[in-house]
């Protein structure tokens, strides 16, 4: 089986192993996510307001020219499939928007028309964790499990896009458990805590650093009060806010140890027999940790 | 016990209206119960709450609610949304705030500053949502 | 012997079209391009023109159809008039460009984002693509600099001449021609490897070997260049 996938900008860049590790297991499960030939920056976060089309036309953009990859991969069910829980979120809601609103759609069309796109309406957006769950089942995972996680306690960190808002969530927002069983079918210990969904600050890293080193310090600590020596993760901008500003705050002396952030599917790499292949994109160095308990 | 006479006058109206316009919300729908400020990721960093934003709203009291940082601290997690138990989305009032401020008034906008240095080591994602939110498209 | 036939009364036999420059009307035959109309006019060009060969991208000019309402752009030294052409030139576009020593910087997104961080802002609207005279896919290449992926922005730029139009119809204010230059540049410079061929004659050419063959060359006179010109050895292509 084979899937229209949309990168986004960020996974060729510093989520590289993200995608590396999604697409080895893709294969393996036959699940295959098969890269659009052409794409374009979805433009996250969506547009809230009610008046700027213009922002509304790159997700559509996105979508019809997956329609025609689609119809290469012979793709019936017409999904879009994204690793980023960003774009997931984004492209989403705006599909959501344009089904119901055929003036709005029209209009995109006829900006897409000089460009020979147009999009029908029809396809549908799921983020990867959706497909593991529905199309592929975690008792298939189960199977082609090579080595189990033992000793990895392993806290959910689903962030805000991939639960909100409730047109773009891909599991109940207030109790999600994919993130969960997933772990559970790797052979991973599941961490209950409070904060999976605090959002990590997002974009104010670029301009308010102080806000995502508040939000990450809760997070952290929260995650490591509970007992948990991993947290995984689905979404590129997390996982580096999450990374990178732990270790600006252990050099100020905020914090004194740090916990290493995943990306689930290098997990699921590990579990399934991949060879990672580099490690130079986190912030803090998960290799102590998969060494001590023979992971790698 | 303090008192503050505020006026509601045309110019307060002709606030409310636009606001709504650009939101797309009804404003009035709200009861001011909290969830939204309960649920809000980033309420102890701002100085007005969310649900305080809303109310100064309702009553068109513009210099308030424009010169706050609360609309510059949201990071549109859209957790007050979801949990809105009248459906409005407040996340698009808040960003309705910003819009107005960027398209109207940009004088008040602290310019962040975006040096080569930085630029070089963040991910593009913050980038491009950064400017999303923060610059006028 | 073919009857030669005054100026003035070829001039009567031409086919004309009415062409209004920067609002003003004027009637120029129909068979020359838009530099040359603008010539024919009277109008002496001082800026917006270079190579009058569609290379040098000074002439770029942006222009209405008479009942048509959208906006058309394309070099004037290579696009022939229409009737109700309604045009104007842009001799120079002001877009901001990075200072960079090529030397000094990787061939890497942060790159990329460190000078032009405004790349970020692309609303992937494709106003660029529309209005280039070269028909190049400008926004793919900015989004390809977005992602990272510079061997194939380069190459999706390869043919660009620098004329600025993208960068005026920009709605995120993106200079896109010197985002390409700087991905071209960095192409260039550390992906492409240059042949050893090359470095061969670079250090056959330090070491002297052609110096005799200059010296001699340069104390020739006019007459004796010419004759060695005229009898150089050449490679026969079908026989090569």
């Amino acid at each position: 089986m084979k899937y229209s996938y949309f990168p986004g900008c960020n996974l060729k860049t510093n989520a590289k192993e993200y995608e590396h590790t999604a697409v080895e297991v893709s294969k393996i499960l036959d699940a295959e996510l098969v890269e659009m030939p052409v794409f374009n920056c979805c433009g996250t976060v969506h547009s809230m307001v009610s008046d700027n089309t213009m922002r509304r036309v790159a997700p559509v953009r996105i979508l019809s020219r997956s329609e025609e990859h689609q119809k290469e991969l012979e793709d019936t069910k017409n999904t879009v499939v994204t690793l980023c829980s960003m774009c997931s979120s984004t492209l989403k809601v705006v599909n959501e928007e344009v089904k119901e609103d055929e003036e709005m759609l029209q209009k995109i069309n006829w900006q897409l028309e000089r460009d020979n796109l147009k999009y029908s309406g029809h396809s549908e957006v799921k983020h990867y964790l959706e497909i593991l769950r529905d199309e592929v089942g975690f008792e298939e995972i189960i199977k082609k499990v090579k080595k189990q996680l033992k000793g990895m306690k392993i806290a959910s960190y689903y962030g805000c896009m991939l639960l909100h808002p409730d047109k773009a969530k891909i599991d109940d927002s207030e109790t999600p458990t994919v993130m969960e069983s997933l772990t559970l079918a790797l052979g991973g210990e599941v961490v209950d805590w409070p904060y999976f969904k605090t959002c990590c600050g997002s974009y104010h890293v670029v301009d308010k650093e102080d806000i995502v080193n508040n939000q990450v310090l809760k997070i952290t600590e929260g995650a490591k009060k509970r007992g948990a020596n991993a947290i995984i993760t689905a979404c590129p901008l997390c996982a580096y806010n999450l990374d990178s500003q732990q270790v600006f705050l252990q050099k100020k002396g905020v914090i004194k140890e740090t916990i290493p952030v995943f990306y689930f599917t290098q997990l699921m790499a590990i579990a399934l027999g991949i060879k990672l292949k580099n490690f130079e994109d986190h912030h803090v160095d998960p290799k102590p940790l998969l060494k001590s308990l023979g992971l790698i | 016990m303090s008192f503050e006479y505020i006026k509601i006058g045309k110019e307060e109206k002709e606030f409310i209206s636009k606001i709504e316009d650009i939101s797309g919300q009804n404003l009035y729908a709200c009861y001011q119960c909290g969830k939204c400020t309960a649920g809000c990721s980033f309420s102890n960093q701002m100085d007005l709450t969310v649900n305080q934003v809303i109310h100064r709203l309702q009553l068109g009291q513009k210099e308030k609610v424009l010169s706050a940082k609360s609309p510059w601290v949201c990071a549109s997690c859209l957790t007050c949304t979801v949990r809105c138990p009248r459906d409005i989305d407040v996340a698009a009032i808040m960003e309705s705030v910003r819009e107005y401020i960027l398209r109207y008034e940009p004088e008040r906008i602290e310019r962040m500053k975006v040096t080569e240095e930085k630029a070089k080591k963040l991910p593009n994602i913050a980038l491009v949502g950064s400017f999303r939110k923060n610059t006028e498209l | 012997m073919a009857k030669a036939i005054s100026m003035r009364e070829k001039k009567e036999e031409l086919d004309t079209v009415t062409i209004y420059i920067m609002g003003q009307g004027y009637k120029v035959p129909s068979s020359l391009t838009i530099m040359k109309a603008m010539e024919y006019a009277g109008f002496k060009l001082k800026r917006g023109v270079g190579c009058r060969a569609g290379f040098c991208g000074a002439c770029a000019t942006v222009y209405r159809k008479l009942g048509d309402y959208k906006i058309y752009a394309n070099l004037a030294c290579q696009t022939k008039v229409e009737d109700g052409m309604y045009l104007t030139q842009l001799p120079f576009v002001p877009a901001n460009k990075a200072e960079y020593n090529l030397d000094e910087i990787k061939p890497s997104i942060s790159t990329m984002l460190r000078f032009y961080p405004e790349i970020a802002r692309c609303l992937s609207c494709n106003a660029c693509s529309r209005v280039c005279p070269q028909d190049i896919q400008v926004m793919d290449y900015v989004q390809y600099s977005l992602q990272g992926q510079i061997d194939k922005a380069a190459e999706l730029a390869f043919d660009c001449i620098q004329c600025g139009l993208c960068a005026i119809r920009c709605p995120a204010e993106i200079p896109q021609y010197h985002v390409a230059t700087l991905a071209r540049r960095l192409h260039g410079r550390y992906h492409m490897i240059a042949p050893d061929t090359l470095e061969q004659r670079v250090k056959e050419i330090e070491e002297g070997k052609y110096e005799k063959g200059f010296e001699e060359l340069m104390s020739l006179s006019e007459e004796e260049l010419k004759k060695r010109y005229v009898a150089r050895d050449f490679i026969d292509q079908k026989k090569a």
